[in-house]
């Protein structure tokens, strides 16, 4: 049923790179509304150059970007959050020496109507009541996976259409990326979530997601259902670990 | 007894301006990772604003302040605009000579205009109030009560204003920054321009009790690199503090140990650095952290 809605986010052929070198070199992928959709792939492969490519930070060679049948190719990032596009990096991104709830509120730093953002924050806490719990304490005392889920919370804070996560899993243990997992599937199935992601933990994150790319040296090499890419027997030699 | 409350009082006031002084050199090093070559020389630019206004206007030196921070505000932005937004976020090096180089500039451009004579400004605020043995000096009070005045107003500024909350979110993580639509060289530019108008004030500060010359501001910005480095980057209680410990140590200093004079700042100020960072690395408050790197 999802197949038949037409792509929130699609990515066409695209080149970018640093300086003289294209990282990407021709990579394609779609997103639909709903999806939870992953890129996995080796070290070097331009995963995380993607999302710099998506969200402005790298120009866009060649290839166009297209969000909510608008062009974003190139789009500065500012533009891509009012578009409806929030990311979760892959380094910590808190702001270490603010409480909780001011990181919060900087989420929604570009919008200026008070009440609106309280009404968000409150929604966030629902959400999450492990954030409520410490709206006070300074982020950057918190736990790798507390800070996790406060930047996922901040990235929801804009009630974005789409939200790129960079390896969630990153630094994490593996209890604790499990449990960062699940938040992800359960915001997809209570709230509709849409996120693309990228992942190093390829079989955790093809397991909750509708779809996967794999990614390598600068273009994608096989895509499918997230099961589909799972057993394939080429993509579980190379990426999976398994045989 | 009476020599040593004299001493404590006189240090902490020098430390106060200390701390004043301090401040836009601090902030700057903390949210965009640039050290400030040239701020000794935006001290003494305020100074000779100050100085202009009251030899030739008969301003009061502390009115001249409403001068002297719009014109040193606008200054900041221009300078960040055109200079510093071309090399910030680039290899600290060509930072460092390119505010190196501008302090040249500022300095000798001034020496052109009012030669290199040593002036000073005069101020109604001056004598002295007894109590008992020990003596306040009018117009070091004034300036501690301003000093105290100005990082209070910019302590409220940065907690809770919209722009406030921008400027210590780029100071924090950079990229975060970015990620949540803040745009990054709007903020440095305004950044730039508070910490140029705070350290002209603190030139307006200075000018009724020291001699103002085109070339006062190099051991300024080194004695601003000390307590920097000692009290950690873009923190106020740690400017005061700072700034407090090494306007005692140099007060203490010229008090106790007779025929040296007050000459020994700039020593004791690096004196004092290196004792803390041996003794404590991340600096007196902890606060010692560089500005994220993004690519």
């Amino acid at each position: 049923m999802l197949n038949e809605e037409r792509p929130l986010l699609e990515v066409q052929d695209i080149y970018a790179g640093y300086q003289d070198f294209d990282i990407l070199q021709g990579v394609s992928l779609h997103v639909k509304p709903g999806e939870i959709v992953c890129v996995i792939g080796p070290n070097g492969a331009g995963k995380s150059t993607v999302f710099k490519a998506l969200y402005g930070f790298l120009r866009i060679r060649r290839g166009r970007v297209l969000f909510d049948d608008r062009d974003i190719t190139n789009i500065r990032p500012q533009d891509a959050l009012r578009a409806g596009i929030t990311i979760v990096p892959q380094l910590r991104s808190v702001f270490p020496q603010m409480t909780v709830l001011e990181n919060l509120e900087m989420g929604m730093y570009l919008e200026r109507d008070k009440e609106r953002v309280r009404r968000r924050i409150e929604y966030i806490f629902e959400l999450f009541p492990r954030l409520a719990e410490r709206a006070k304490q300074k982020a950057g005392t918190m736990s790798g996976g507390e800070q996790r889920m406060l930047e996922i919370g901040r990235a929801l804070m804009w009630e974005p259409k789409l939200v790129l996560m960079d390896e969630p899993s990153a630094g994490l243990a593996p209890l604790i990326t499990k449990a960062i997992f699940q938040q992800i599937r359960r915001l997809n199935q209570e709230i509709g979530l849409t996120v693309l992601m990228i992942e190093q933990n390829a079989r955790q994150g093809l397991e909750i997601s509708h779809r996967g790319y794999v990614l390598e040296l600068g273009r994608n090499s096989y895509e499918g259902t997230g099961r589909e890419l799972i057993e394939n027997p080429e993509v579980r030699r190379a990426f999976l670990g398994g045989r | 007894m009476d020599q040593f409350l004299q001493a404590l009082i006189n240090g902490v006031m020098l430390g106060g301006f200390y701390a004043v002084m301090v401040l836009g050199f601090s902030v700057i090093w903390g949210v965009m990772g640039v050290i400030n070559l040239a701020h000794g020389e935006l001290v003494m630019l305020g100074a000779y604003i100050t100085w202009v206004l009251n030899k030739q206007f008969g301003w009061e030196p502390f009115a001249a302040l409403v001068v002297v921070m719009p014109v040193m505000f606008v200054l900041g932005y221009i300078l960040q605009r055109v200079l510093i937004n071309r090399v910030v976020e680039r290899p600290h090096l060509i930072s460092l000579l390119v505010t190196f180089g501008l302090g040249i500039m500022l300095s000798n451009s001034v020496k052109l205009i009012y030669t290199a004579d040593p002036r000073q400004t005069k101020t109604a605020l001056s004598g002295f109030w007894r109590v008992g043995q020990i003596t306040f000096p009018v117009t070091k009070t004034y300036i501690l009560l301003a000093a105290l005045i100005i990082m209070l107003l910019l302590y409220l500024f940065l907690q809770y204003t919209r722009t406030g909350k921008s400027i210590r979110a780029a100071a924090q993580n950079r990229e975060a920054a970015r990620i949540v639509g803040i745009e990054i060289h709007q903020v440095y530019a305004i950044t730039f321009a508070i910490c140029t108008a705070l350290t002209g004030a603190a030139g307006m500060l200075i000018s009724p009790t020291q001699a103002i010359f085109p070339f006062m501001g190099p051991p300024l910005t080194l004695k601003a690199f000390a307590i920097t480095a000692m009290s950690g980057l873009g923190s106020i209680p740690g400017a005061l503090m700072g700034g407090i410990v090494l306007g005692l140590v140099e007060v203490f200093i010229a008090t106790y140990i007779p025929g040296i004079g007050t000459n020994l700042g700039i020593v004791s100020s690096f004196v004092l650095l290196v004792v803390v960072l041996v003794t404590r690395p991340q600096g007196l408050f902890g606060g010692l952290q560089p500005a994220t790197e993004v690519r």
